[in-house]
């Protein structure tokens, strides 16, 4: 690059002198600059003032000792980070993370394309269905929480009613770990496949029609169309989607709080966010909640730029 | 820099950018100072932060009006959070840079780290200056906020646990009309209630997400045992195990059930019993479709923990308003005042002479219920340290029970291993800073 450049014109022969664009240019290329600086310096300083101030800020508190309520904090190095690398709850807290985004991202995704193709029919009362379908994301997660606890419930709930009525008996949703985890992921499913639906259901009216028209005169089946067709177009939606869910997911606080409390047996239902929120608002130690926020950063870093790659390859193809 | 060098410092940053979004919650270090500062003269306004307890924003607002009357100091009532760990939070982030309030609620498991790191100021030195009756205070009630000779809070909306029963189930299985006098006495009924009323629990308890440990804390003592006594552990001592095994056993025989929603399970018919805060009164009178008892916790005494908040004033606001505040903390807890937020809470008076108030009568006459919680304040403790001040205790201690009643783990173990942990948090947590 730059620095090959300067080295090339130290021992080949000396370059040609590029010619003067013209100043008409010169100035056009300084306004361009200056519309540009004027478009992206107000968000570059937000972005650097709300996103990568508190980024510094909390990899920085990891390696501190720090009591929430204190107005000090002491240097430890990496002692929070051994801990948390070598507890064998954070172990438990890290694998109920993985199995609830997972659950989340596929569940809400596959749900949210499979409404999404068939609402995008022409069928009776279609348009009510999609504004119920959505209504959910826009309630707020404590209240869907509080909600789903009824919904749940072993001994008066909707499920074990329903289960009963084939002689079935609840599961003990609030008393065994996975259970509860399954609880809290249907729940976050429920309140976020409407997000998903939009806006596959946006992708799918956005595609375009004369290849479907092509593939129904070649007599290509439903499956063939949806694999061949419509799916790659999708992906972008997709991808979308895929990041933006995950991201998401791995936030979740409202839901847990308010059904488990993290709970039962401990940490059943505890997710990374929201060991954060105990041990810094519970437990006092901020420094250890940020070592924890830290850890989750990375791993979203490296799954978004394994995500992002991933992408532009299929792009490439 | 070329396109194809730019794209990955641009994929990396987009990223970045992406995954920093989880940490915007995370804040820093930093300092709202104040501490001891003259103010510009005489104070006009107070704000007092409050999650409302026992839904009493109406009842305090009133009582904010008649302060104002009274003194011509306007209070700006905020509601700083539904619960008291939300108000903590709050209270933390102004900490951190943000606007202080004048008088808080604290709860009985924050107020101690804010005493430990200096955020609210210790009380007694204002006490003397502000003519302040302390003894006036009930005296469990007053020591519940006391650290090395310094008191941290007045009590406001103090409650503990009360027994509560289903009188026609209690009948159904011929039994007198009280609680238990004993655990064992309780022992010997829950058979009855279980032969006499198919399908229900004869107790339920919320479980460890829900304060089964300050439930059970009484129990503790009732077999000589405790979490801690003072900062030395005590889970593992013989007489904590037997009470813990006592649980287990209960839990295992079917007599006592533990649930997330107690108060739904006694409250709907499926239960016979119910351990549950003095603040739950109102609401489960008004919702039961049958008559309810209460009664003492079984003992022997002590069998039953204090609980509930008190006011806190922040150490880094002037003196000014140190005094102004103490002024409106005595006017909120006055004799008085106590038994109006009383009757309209379900909270206990924090007042020694508020039972002889001429007020109280008729309304105790009236909510014989409220009489056995008033009553059973003579029979009450502080909670062991390392529920209350051990930061996380009252979250550890329930997952603990958790385990030995929904997970059937071995009792010894598991009291084992929260005497390890609780000693570790001490020792890492608190002891440096002693």
């Amino acid at each position: 690059m730059a620095t090959d450049l300067v080295a090339g014109a130290r021992t080949g022969p000396a370059p040609a002198p590029l010619p003067r664009p013209p100043a008409r240019r010169r100035e056009r290329r300084g306004r361009g600059l200056l519309v540009a600086g004027a478009f992206l310096v107000p968000n570059l300083v937000l972005l650097g003032v709300f996103t990568y101030r508190p980024l510094i800020d909390n990899v920085r508190l990891s390696f501190t000792d720090w009591n929430i309520s204190s107005p000090t904090a002491t240097y430890i190095g990496f002692d929070n980070y051994v801990e948390w690398f070598t507890s064998s709850a954070s172990h438990a807290v890290l694998w109920n993370t993985v199995v609830f985004t997972a659950a989340a991202v596929v569940g809400s995704m596959a749900l949210g394309l499979a409404l999404a193709l068939l609402l995008d029919r022409r069928l009776f009362g279609r348009d009510a269905v999609r504004s119920l379908v959505f209504a959910p994301f826009v309630v707020a997660g404590a209240a869907v929480g509080v909600a789903f606890q009824f919904v749940f419930d072993p001994t008066f709930g909707l499920v074990q009613d329903l289960l009963g009525r084939i002689g079935v008996e609840s599961p003990a949703f609030y008393q065994d770990p996975d259970w509860a985890l399954f609880m809290v992921t249907v729940t976050y499913i429920w309140k976020n496949l409407g997000y998903t639906f939009v806006i596959y259901l946006a992708a799918l009216q956005g595609r375009r029609a004369d290849l479907d028209e092509a593939a129904e005169i070649d007599a290509a089946s439903t499956w063939t169309r949806f694999r061949k067709v419509t799916w790659p177009q999708l992906r972008p939606a997709t991808f979308f989607l895929l990041i933006t869910v995950l991201l998401n997911s791995f936030q979740v606080f409202d839901i847990i709080d308010t059904m488990t409390r993290g709970g039962p047996l401990g940490n059943g239902t505890t997710t990374m966010v929201y060991q954060v929120y105990q041990e810094t608002f519970v437990n006092q130690r901020a420094g250890f909640g940020a070592t924890v926020a830290t850890v989750m950063f990375l791993i979203l870093l490296v799954v978004t730029l394994v995500q992002v790659r991933v992408m532009e390859r299929g792009q490439q193809r | 820099m070329t396109a194809s060098g730019r794209r990955p410092l641009l994929r990396l940053t987009g990223a970045a950018a992406i995954a920093a979004l989880t940490l915007t919650g995370c804040a820093g270090t930093g300092s709202a100072d104040d501490a001891g500062a003259s103010g510009d003269g005489p104070v006009e306004t107070l704000t007092f932060w409050s999650n409302h307890p026992g839904e009493s924003k109406e009842v305090e607002t009133e009582l904010l009006e008649a302060f104002e009357a009274e003194t011509g100091i306007e209070v700006n009532l905020v509601t700083a959070g539904k619960s008291y760990e939300e108000v903590a939070q709050k209270f933390n982030a102004a900490l951190s840079g943000g606007e202080l309030p004048d008088v808080v609620v604290a709860s009985d498991v924050t107020w101690f780290n804010f005493a430990l790191t200096d955020a609210i100021t210790p009380m007694d030195e204002l006490w003397e200056a502000g003519d302040v009756d302390s003894e006036g205070y009930v005296d469990s009630l007053r020591e519940d906020y006391a650290f090395e000779g310094e008191h941290y809070a007045l009590p406001y909306a103090r409650s503990t646990p009360l027994f509560y029963y289903n009188k026609a189930m209690w009948s159904a299985a011929g039994l007198p009309d009280r609680g238990p006098a004993t655990w064992d006495e309780w022992a010997e009924w829950a058979p009855k209630l279980a032969a006499a009323n198919a399908g229900i629990a004869p107790m339920v308890l919320p479980d460890g997400s829900n304060y089964l440990d300050w439930y059970f804390q009484g129990m503790v003592w009732t077999f000589g045992g405790s979490y801690s006594d003072e900062w030395d552990m005590t889970f593992t001592s013989d007489e904590t195990i037997e009470a813990g095994t006592f649980l287990q056993d209960q839990y295992r025989q079917e007599h006592i059930a533990v649930s997330n929603d107690a108060n739904n399970q006694f409250g709907a018919g499926q239960a016979a019993a119910l351990m549950q805060s003095t603040g739950s009164l109102k609401g489960l009178t008004s919702a039961a479709q049958f008559d309810i008892g209460t009664a003492f916790l079984p003992g022997p005494p002590p069998g039953c923990p204090t609980g509930g908040a008190g006011l806190a004033i922040p150490e880094r606001i002037s003196d000014e308003r140190k005094e102004a505040a103490l002024q409106l903390i005595e006017f909120l807890t006055s004799t008085d005042n106590t038994v109006t937020f009383s009757q309209a809470t379900g909270y206990m008076p924090v007042q020694k002479d508020a039972v002889d108030h001429p007020d109280m009568k008729p309304f105790l006459d009236s909510n014989p219920n409220f009489r056995t919680a008033l009553e059973q304040l003579d029979v009450t403790s502080s909670q062991d340290y390392a529920r209350v001040l051990l930061p996380g205790g009252g979250a550890r201690i329930g997952a603990g029970l958790d385990r030995i009643t929904i997970g059937g783990e071995d009792v010894a173990k598991v009291f084992g291993e929260l005497d390890e942990e609780s000693r570790t948090v001490y020792e890492r947590d608190i002891e440096p800073k002693l």
